[in-house]
């Protein structure tokens, strides 16, 4: 009789929680009648983006959201785009589950016009798989890796970084820069998803071009201790080191490298431990040799106008940042909202999912400035066959105990 | 079909009706909800798996994650790889994650507490390693893609279908969780949680039933892994890396550990808390923490134990009443005595004969200390023997030889015959030997009438399957187990309380339900450790004449330990006492008292001088 | 010099494992926080290294007051209510403290990973064919003199003899006028303190980031549990030898196998003796 009872309240009390929580959030949002198009109205366009804002990667959403919010502000004051203003949401996401549900939540639920993908791992890949059957226009600002970029889709669009093709040959350009005659060279990489898709890039060029010896060793993300590989790179003399890893990876392999045997070697990073934290790991009297690849035209701290004077208001808005920011995915989401800002505007008035890709894939040499902004990222250009907006990659080096872009890779 | 048999399959397909008709509700709302409500249920499915390992079996597990991915993973490369059909991927990732269970628990289940919490860590983190080294088939880091699942040609890509696909497999797969925690074997789990000794001493063996609650608690979780695989579109290791493992012991730990609504309610809201609470994402995970921290400090059961017990009616009984004065009734013995006939027990014994106990010359030293040093003893069947002797005499280290929980360095113990030493501690109720504890070791968290239940010692594991499935049905012979626990409460006094948890009652009716759940098997012998330390000396009398009384109608044997030496005169026909490890002297009582050794060892007395 | 490397590493682990262990034997509970007593010591460090810029010398003196302080006040706040609770109460809390706390953290600090300056930073020494930094040596030395100044008061000092009293038998303790809320937390603030030092001698080498608190916890678990939970010897001892093997298996074997290791070693040890390597002596209930 009790268990009958008990059976039966606790019944009332699952489906009651469910039918409250999803009655308050889910009726709400509901189909409101005035939009024909999703995400537009008279006065406003929904932009909605996800990122990772938690977890190891927050180095990677956190600046994205609060970037492409400053941009937005920014752009509202202005006036908006052809008198609509526009607002963000910026929703978590970092594993595959929780990707698809933040996409699944803008797209269907908010009803946005136009999703940026501001992360880059497995949860960037399975977002990317979810909208090319939703068929919304998408961003991809961050995101390297192929399973983002293929197969193509012609809503899908990529902003600042490369793919992998392109950041792994500038890496190996870069090295060449900096040692002409290396002979043999070691690639350090991590196990995880990108630093893999760049191993198997640099791999196979750098066998096609021939006439080095190339010496590979792994470790496993947030590895500390890196004896092995780097007395396997020191016993075989290497002379150019490729470091496929985060700033902090890289950053304990550098140091330690004198210890274990690795002298008079030069390194080349990519970008994601192109930071200045690396530095007060590294200690400022390894820092000689230690280049690295860049995606964008000036390195955060440097003194250039465009760079300072977006530092500036940065501050202004966040006040004091932390260790290691404004990092290069502050650069991106700053730029790219710009760049994306400028393709609403070419839509026109009139916007819809069509013509807005149509209006992207004629975007030429695209600009922040060309909005207001400062130019703190490269232009970018998109054709529509070719989906990629910037295939510039610069080189950096780390010079009187700072970053900076010295040029371009090739 | 009766009512109560209806009750009782309705009960077991509950579950499944509220998770078919959280699907159905979903259907109501748009795409995004539905997705959510499908991440909701599997969730909750994992909760009532969980429910089993944590919630009953009291198992700290860190292994959650990789279970899933061993489904999530164990059904996909099938599919990728292999081409194998969906229903039969899953099917094959579910006994992967049965055997993965059973390979986790057959080394960890040696171990409590902290040192099993460390092994399921280690197995997680050997799962993880492997998925993300085995590159070629797992794809690993980068992870792998899942097509949308595909059944007799149908694609389930859109997401109401896949809510209702997957809610229908949830739904029969929760059936038999259902049916294995509401009964016999769920109440054997809570048991060895609730005091493994006396769980052991009723015949049900802890590390098999570990063993087994890992097999079916792994094997629903990798099910759910492998049946939400798709909807993930990308599966890889870190999404079912240690944190996962760890907020899904949230779980049932917030939901309730008492019942699987407690997991499924879990499970289901929790995961529903990210979903709901999107502004704050930074801070879930710390409200999480919190909302669990909490729950353990102040509702040690779950927060939705706290609710029922807050609201359902219970039959209150006033603490100190004296329920205890009613009398030792003589009917609850003749329809005990029917109803255990109905499953099978055996004749009452018969005096005369071989001793029902013999211990020849049991020895048993703890290093330097002798506890037991050459003891013999002889129990007639029928007869009531008492063991007497100060503290630290050895009498409690003899029972323990005796009853299997130790074994004797040297000698032998025989019941009726048959040679005991080879037999284990487990099996010991199977020949018709129960006990009682020195401190009242009753089952706390379960009620009265379950702890007798247990006394009856059909408790192994295939049993425990089988009747648990019997009382999905409330089948004849289920229903006589419940009678036959029902007259051997009325029998000591307590058929008022046969609802009540174990634990709430106080001690002189808690040593009564031992006693209950001492005779309801109708054994041979019972050992009764301090029977009535502790209580009243009215309650001391009921309780004498209770022991006489089961004595005389059923024929127990009976061997008691007591200080109270007027308790063991009045009781027992012969008594023994020991000191200091050895047997002092053995007479009937009358002699026993009067013998200046026994005094000397309990009063000091020496001799007076001739 | 694979062994000085794996020896420096091991000292680390033997601190917190050392930690543990003390909780572990004045209170019987196992301390799944632990790491993030580790982390709080390691940001502690950054705080006041990097942020405040004063130097390392401090830093050694503040942060174990700091992380032992911390401590005390979890056991004080959270544990002390549930202290009656079964250790399944007990275990699950600590697992969630200290993911909560990592998580405090985290949103305090703003960010992911610091990084923290070299204590010694110089070129590094050569032994003949050996090459030695300053910074392992001052690791390997400090970890282990810190041992063995938490392993002495432990064992000989006046409040480790309350310390150990009290794990005996509690009543008994409070009987003679040790006060046991105050042996619990003293017990607490010695084992944050052990944790706060791993702390700072972890940070330059391994970088300040919620992945330090479950690397430690594993680490300080696998050694406690290699040496004997029970006992502070085998702690020590357990840090070093799980040290060694790990970055042993990192240079022969794949860094994969680098984790894998301290699993397998924590599985071998316990199947074969569980009590650990060096057990102390046994009380059995009978």
């Amino acid at each position: 009789m009790i268990k009958e009872h008990i059976a039966h309240r606790r019944t009332v009390l699952k489906a009651g929680a469910a039918l409250a929580a999803t009655g308050i959030f889910g009726l709400r949002s509901g189909p409101s009648l005035a939009q024909a198009v999703p995400g537009v109205t008279d006065s406003e366009v929904l932009i909605g983006a996800l990122g990772q804002l938690t977890g190891p990667f927050a180095f990677i959403g956190a600046p994205g959201r609060d970037n492409m919010q400053m941009a937005v502000e920014k752009l509202n004051d202005a006036g908006g785009i052809n008198g609509r203003k526009l607002r963000l949401l910026f929703e978590h996401a970092s594993t595959p589950a929780e990707s698809v549900a933040a996409a699944k939540k803008l797209v269907e639920n908010d009803k946005v016009f136009v999703l940026v993908i501001a992360s880059g791992s497995t949860g960037a890949a399975a977002a990317a798989d979810y909208v090319r059957s939703a068929q919304i226009p998408t961003y991809n600002t961050v995101g390297a890796t192929p399973i983002i970029r293929e197969p193509f889709s012609r809503n899908v669009f990529h902003g600042t970084i490369p793919p992998a093709s392109v950041t792994g040959q500038a890496m190996i350009d870069i090295g060449f820069q900096a040692v002409p005659s290396a002979s043999k060279i070691g690639v350090l990489a991590g196990t995880y998803a990108f630093p893999q898709s760049h191993l198997a890039e640099i791999k196979s060029r750098l066998e096609k071009r021939g006439g080095v010896e190339v010496v590979i060793e792994q470790f496993d993300a947030a590895a500390s201790d890196f004896t092995a590989q780097l007395v396997s790179f020191a016993r075989r003399r290497v002379q150019l080191v490729l470091i496929l890893g985060s700033f902090t990876e890289a950053g304990f392999a550098i140091k330690q490298a004198p210890e274990k045997g690795l002298t008079d070697v030069h390194y080349v990073l990519d970008g994601s431990a192109v930071n200045n934290a690396i530095i007060s790991i590294i200690g400022a009297e390894n820092t000689k040799n230690v280049w690295g690849y860049f995606n964008a035209p000036y390195f955060p701290t440097q003194d250039d106008p465009p760079i300072a004077s977006y530092r500036r208001e940065l501050v202004q808005k966040y006040g004091t940042l932390p260790q290691g920011r404004p990092n290069i995915y502050d650069l991106i989401g700053y730029g790219s909202t710009y760049i994306l800002a400028q393709v609403l505007k070419k839509t026109g008035r009139d916007l819809t999912w069509p013509r807005l890709i149509e209006a992207w894939e004629t975007l030429h040499d695209a600009k922040p400035s060309d909005m207001g902004g400062y130019d703190v990222i490269f232009p970018e250009t998109v054709t529509a066959t070719d989906h990629q907006g910037n295939k510039k990659v610069a080189s950096a080096r780390i010079i009187n105990g700072s970053w900076k872009v010295v040029g371009l890779a090739s | 079909m009766s009512s109560g048999r209806l009750r009782a399959v309705m009960g077991a397909i509950a579950p499944s009706a509220v998770l078919l008709a959280i699907a159905i509700l979903g259907l109501l709302f748009d795409t995004y909800w539905q997705y959510v409500f499908a991440i909701s249920i599997t969730a909750a499915v994992i909760g009532s798996a969980l429910a089993m390992l944590v919630g009953y079996a009291r198992c700290i597990t860190i292994a959650t994650g990789a279970m899933l991915a061993v489904g999530a993973y164990g059904a996909t490369i099938p599919i990728v790889h292999g081409s194998m059909p969906f229903l039969a991927a899953v099917a094959a990732a579910t006994i992967l994650g049965a055997c993965a269970g059973w390979v986790l628990a057959v080394p960890g289940v040696r171990f409590r507490s902290h040192n099993l919490a460390m092994i399921t860590l280690v197995f997680q983190a050997v799962v993880i390693i492997v998925l993300r080294e085995s590159k070629t088939l797992t794809g690993g880091a980068e992870g792998m893609h899942v097509p949308p699942p595909v059944i007799l040609g149908i694609s389930f890509e859109k997401d109401a279908d896949f809510l209702l696909l997957s809610a229908a497999l949830y739904a029969l797969a929760v059936v038999p969780m259902t049916v294995l925690l509401a009964g016999a074997f769920g109440k054997n789990l809570r048991a060895l949680a609730s005091n493994e000794n006396a769980a052991r001493a009723f015949g049900i063996d802890v590390r098999n039933h570990l063993i087994a609650a890992f097999t079916f608690s792994s094997a629903l979780i990798a099910f759910a892994g492998a049946v939400s695989a798709p909807r993930f579109r990308i599966i890889d290791p870190d999404s079912y890396g240690i944190f996962t493992s760890i907020f899904t012991l949230a779980y049932p730990i917030i939901g309730g550990m008492g019942s699987i609504w407690g997991g499924l309610a879990g499970g289901g809201i929790l995961r529903l808390i990210p979903e709901l609470l999107r502004p704050l994402a930074d801070y879930i995970e710390l409200i999480f923490c919190v909302l669990v921290v909490a729950t353990l400090t102040f509702f040690p059961d779950g927060l939705a134990s706290a609710f029922w017990r807050g609201t359902t009616r219970r039959h209150r009984v006033k603490p100190g009443a004296s329920f205890t004065a009613r009398a030792i009734e003589l009917a609850p013995m003749a329809e005990l005595f029917a109803a255990t006939q109905a499953l099978g027990a055996a004749a009452p014994g018969r005096r005369g004969g071989d001793p029902i106990l013999a211990v020849e010359r049991a020895s048993k030293s703890y290093g330097a200390l002798r506890a037991v040093d050459d003891v013999s003893l002889t129990v007639q069947p029928c007869s009531l023997h008492g063991l007497m002797g100060p503290n630290g005499a050895g009498k409690t280290t003899l029972f323990n030889i005796v009853s299997g929980f130790v074994a004797a360095d040297s000698g032998n113990v025989r019941m009726s015959g048959t040679l005991l030493d080879r037999i284990p501690l487990e099996a010991r109720i199977g020949l018709g030997m129960t006990r009682t504890f020195q401190h009242a070791a009753v089952f706390e968290r379960l009620s009265c009438l379950d702890n007798v239940i247990i006394g009856l010692g059909r408790n192994g594991i295939a049993q425990g399957i089988v009747r648990s499935v019997g009382q999905a049905f409330a089948n004849a012979d289920s229903r006589s187990e419940r009678r036959a626990a029902q007259a051997a409460l009325a029998a000591v006094g307590l058929g008022v309380r046969k609802d009540e948890l174990a634990g709430a009652l106080p001690l002189g009716d808690q040593r009564r339900l031992e006693i209950a759940r001492a005779i309801v098997s109708r054994p041979r012998i019972i050992l009764l450790d301090e029977p009535v330390s502790g209580v009243s000396v009215e309650e001391a009398r009921r309780l004498r004449e209770l022991l006489l009384a089961i004595n005389g109608q059923l024929g127990i044997a009976m061997v008691v330990i007591e200080h109270n030496i007027g308790f063991l005169s009045s009781l027992c026909q012969r008594i023994s006492v020991m000191s200091q490890g050895r047997i002092l002297a053995e007479d009937d009582a009358a002699s026993i008292i009067a013998d200046p050794r026994v005094r000397h060892v309990y009063f000091g007395e020496q001799e007076a001088a001739a | 010099m694979i062994v000085v490397g794996g020896l420096k590493f091991g000292a680390i682990y033997s601190l917190a494992a050392l930690g543990i262990v003390v909780i572990y034997k004045a209170t019987r509970i196992v301390n799944f926080a632990h790491g993030a007593f580790v982390l709080a010591g390691a940001y502690a460090t950054y705080g006041i290294v990097e942020g405040l810029n004063i130097g390392y010398w401090p830093a050694y003196v503040l942060v174990p007051i700091a992380a032992g302080l911390l401590a005390a006040a979890v056991e004080f706040g959270i544990l002390r209510p549930i202290r009656q609770a079964d250790m399944f109460a007990l275990i699950t809390s600590t697992i969630f403290i200290g993911i909560g706390l990592s998580e405090v953290y985290r949103l305090v600090q703003n960010t992911e990973m610091l990084g923290v300056r070299n204590p010694l930073p110089g070129p590094p020494i050569f032994i003949g064919d050996v090459i030695i930094t300053k910074e392992q040596i001052w690791v390997l030395v400090g970890a282990i003199i810190s041992a063995l100044i938490g392993v002495a008061i432990f064992g000989y000092a006046p409040i480790g003899r309350g310390l150990r009293a009290m794990a005996a038998n509690a009543r008994g303790a409070a009987l003679c006028g040790y006060s046991n809320d105050g042996m619990n937390a003293m017990a607490w603030f010695l084992g944050g303190a052990l944790a706060g030092l791993a702390g700072i001698f972890a940070a330059p080498s391994k970088g300040i980031s919620p992945e330090l608190a479950i690397s430690m916890i594993t680490a300080g678990f696998v050694a406690a549990v290699i040496g004997g939970i029970d006992s502070l010897r085998g702690a020590l001892f357990g840090g070093l030898i799980l040290g060694v093997a790990e970055t042993f298996a990192a240079a022969y074997v794949s860094s994969a196998m680098k984790n894998a290791v301290s699993f397998l070693l924590l599985f071998v040890v316990l199947l074969w003796r569980s009590e650990g390597l060096f057990p102390e002596a046994k009380i059995r209930d009978v």
